[in-house]
């Protein structure tokens, strides 16, 4: 019901859209069935396509070209599946959007080399655009998500932690990706720096109050909505910003120490959930993903006239008040 | 050109590439990047042999060392098991190096070996993937996986610099070694998904697995020998050290 909505917004790009799904399946299109078949299964799952779409709308500011586009829309779609893809590998994770993952469906080492073969699918994909500063971009991101990935192992089970480190964790998680599509895309478009400036900042606060509804979502949705059991973050020892905000509730505390040693039971998950659910901390932390949307329609604002604006808009607060 | 001037450029090639992948935590839970250093030696002959070597080759070099030492991290985890914290470092380890290498070349604006090593990096995780597929091959398949698997990347990058007269030479020279590897280990009762494959396709092939990897040794050390012999644009003293590389490894075949 969500990605219908998801859908309906961005309609009038309907036609790019399956250009650029049919581009995905042509790039990871392998001379082994194994691959092919685990790029499928991913392809296959779904997902909102975020990126590429951000890709699209920031080129709309420029000179837009679809047949170029898809050379920058396509490889950072590509790049988050095979970030997706190692990372149940780090996690251990057997479902992702309700189905196997790779790592489970084959195992570990099918899942590196598939996840190898789609950076490195995305990466010859993109070489099609020869501006240094694309690649520049796009190099940097990546070196970042990575950086991203090993604070956030590093701070896996630690509480002595603030929001300082969680926000700078979800930046380069999420916020840093987004934020490229949208700069990405006004770059290889040839729009003005100050027009690419305001749409990379819109990417980065879109990106920050995304991460943060995830977060929300991964206990308040239920186990089906999620494809995999809720508060499953927590469990990996992720702190995320609800657990952060509830980190020294005598009530809570009790939770986090059976989490961290690996003792909680699941009707104690339950209980759990229930509890932070019930709290405050649901509400602060919708409130904070609130600020960065607002800072995301601020930079809207700030662009130059354009009918794309309101679709700017229309997805930014989706996304931040999204269901799933 | 003596064994010392060898070693030395290579000592420096991995100094180079530490330094342009060093990271504190991934240092210190997966220590420093995996090289092979006779992935390093082959990838220097054409500076040892006098070809034009500036920045941008010896940039490029590094590139492709960093390249193996990320395809080799992954080379690493676990089949079934990587939830420790090693094993997690060491999947970002590999993404950490393959960003860096783009980043090297984004930097420099080489987009030119970008898309050379991209499309090496696609074959190669083609070939290392084939050991879990149910398809029969026969032995000679297998070995030109290997061969792709071990020296792929570096011919991307002598083709791009038209060093394309060097392919034959590391294409064999690398697939001895891996080859000489391989049976060692097995020997040794060590047997890897690679020598199962192989094992399996000699059996189909009425022949045994230590047969077939003795001929192709032997075949390839034959061939080699005699390219090298016949390889005029080689100096004298980068043959001999080619040659003394074959020769080292035939004493350990025979021996």
């Amino acid at each position: 019901m969500e990605k219908m909505k998801l859908k309906l917004l961005y309609s009038d790009l309907k036609s790019d859209i399956d250009i650029i799904e049919q581009e995905l399946e042509t790039a990871v299109n392998s001379s082994s069935h194994l691959i092919n078949d685990a790029s499928l299964h991913l392809l296959q799952a779904g997902g909102k396509r975020i990126r590429p779409i951000f890709v699209l709308l920031g080129a709309k500011f420029g000179d837009y070209n679809i047949e170029k586009m898809k050379d920058v829309a396509v490889p950072l779609e590509l790049i988050h599946m095979a970030s997706l893809v190692h990372d149940d590998v780090i996690d251990d994770s057997d479902m992702r959007r309700g189905r196997p993952t790779v790592k489970s469906q084959w195992n570990n080492r099918v899942a590196m080399y598939t996840g190898d073969f789609i950076f490195a699918r995305a990466l010859e994909y993109i070489t099609k655009l020869e501006d240094p500063l694309v690649h520049q971009i796009l190099a940097r991101t990546m070196v970042e998500i990575c950086n991203g990935e090993v604070i956030q192992i590093e701070d896996k089970f630690r509480l002595d932690q603030g929001l300082k480190d969680y926000f700078r964790r979800i930046k380069r998680k999420t916020a840093l990706l987004i934020s490229s599509s949208c700069e990405l895309g006004a770059v290889a478009a040839g729009v003005d720096t100050k027009t690419v400036g305001h749409l990379k900042r819109f990417g980065y606060f879109v990106g920050m109050s995304f991460q943060i509804i995830d977060d929300v979502l991964d206990i308040m949705a239920t186990d089906k909505e999620l494809g995999k059991p809720a508060g499953s973050d927590l469990l990996q020892g992720n702190i995320t910003l609800p657990i952060l905000l509830l980190k020294d509730d005598p009530q809570m505390q009790p939770y986090l120490a059976k989490v961290f040693a690996g003792t909680l039971t699941e009707p104690e998950r339950q209980k759990m959930l229930q509890y932070v659910r019930k709290s405050d901390a649901i509400a602060q932390a919708n409130k904070m993903s609130d600020k960065y949307l607002k800072k995301a329609l601020q930079e809207i604002d700030a662009l130059p006239k354009h009918p794309v604006k309101k679709k700017l808009r229309d997805i930014a607060l989706f996304m931040g008040k999204r269901k799933f | 050109m003596n064994a010392t001037y060898i070693q030395n450029s290579i000592a420096q090639l991995k100094t180079e590439i530490f330094m342009d992948v060093r990271h504190r935590t991934l240092q210190k839970y997966t220590g420093v990047p995996v090289l092979d250093e006779n992935q390093l030696f082959y990838l220097l002959v054409p500076f040892l042999n006098g070809e034009e070597w500036q920045q941008e080759q010896r940039e490029a070099a590094i590139t492709v060392g960093i390249v193996y030492a990320a395809l080799a991290a992954h080379d690493h985890i676990k089949e079934l098991d990587a939830t420790s914290k090693e094993q997690q470092l060491t999947v970002l380890a590999g993404d950490f190096y393959s960003g860096r290498y783009y980043e090297i070349l984004a930097m420099s604006g080489n987009v030119a070996l970008i898309r050379n090593l991209s499309q090496g990096i696609v074959s190669r995780c083609e070939h290392q993937i084939k050991v879990y597929e149910a398809e029969k091959r026969t032995v000679e398949q297998w070995f030109s996986s290997i061969s792709t698997i071990e020296s792929g990347l570096i011919a991307q990058f002598f083709d791009l610099y038209a060093f394309d007269a060097y392919v034959p030479i590391i294409e064999k020279s690398l697939l001895i070694l891996r080859l000489e590897r391989e049976w060692l280990s097995y020997q040794r009762g060590q047997i890897s998904l690679m020598s199962k494959a192989l094992e399996q396709s000699a059996k189909q092939a009425g022949a045994t697995y230590n047969s077939v990897m003795q001929d192709k040794i032997v075949r390839l050390k034959t061939e080699l020998l005699q390219f090298l012999d016949q390889a005029s644009f080689l100096q004298n003293d980068v043959k001999q050290a080619l040659q003394a590389r074959v020769e080292a490894s035939i004493a350990s075949t025979n021996g």
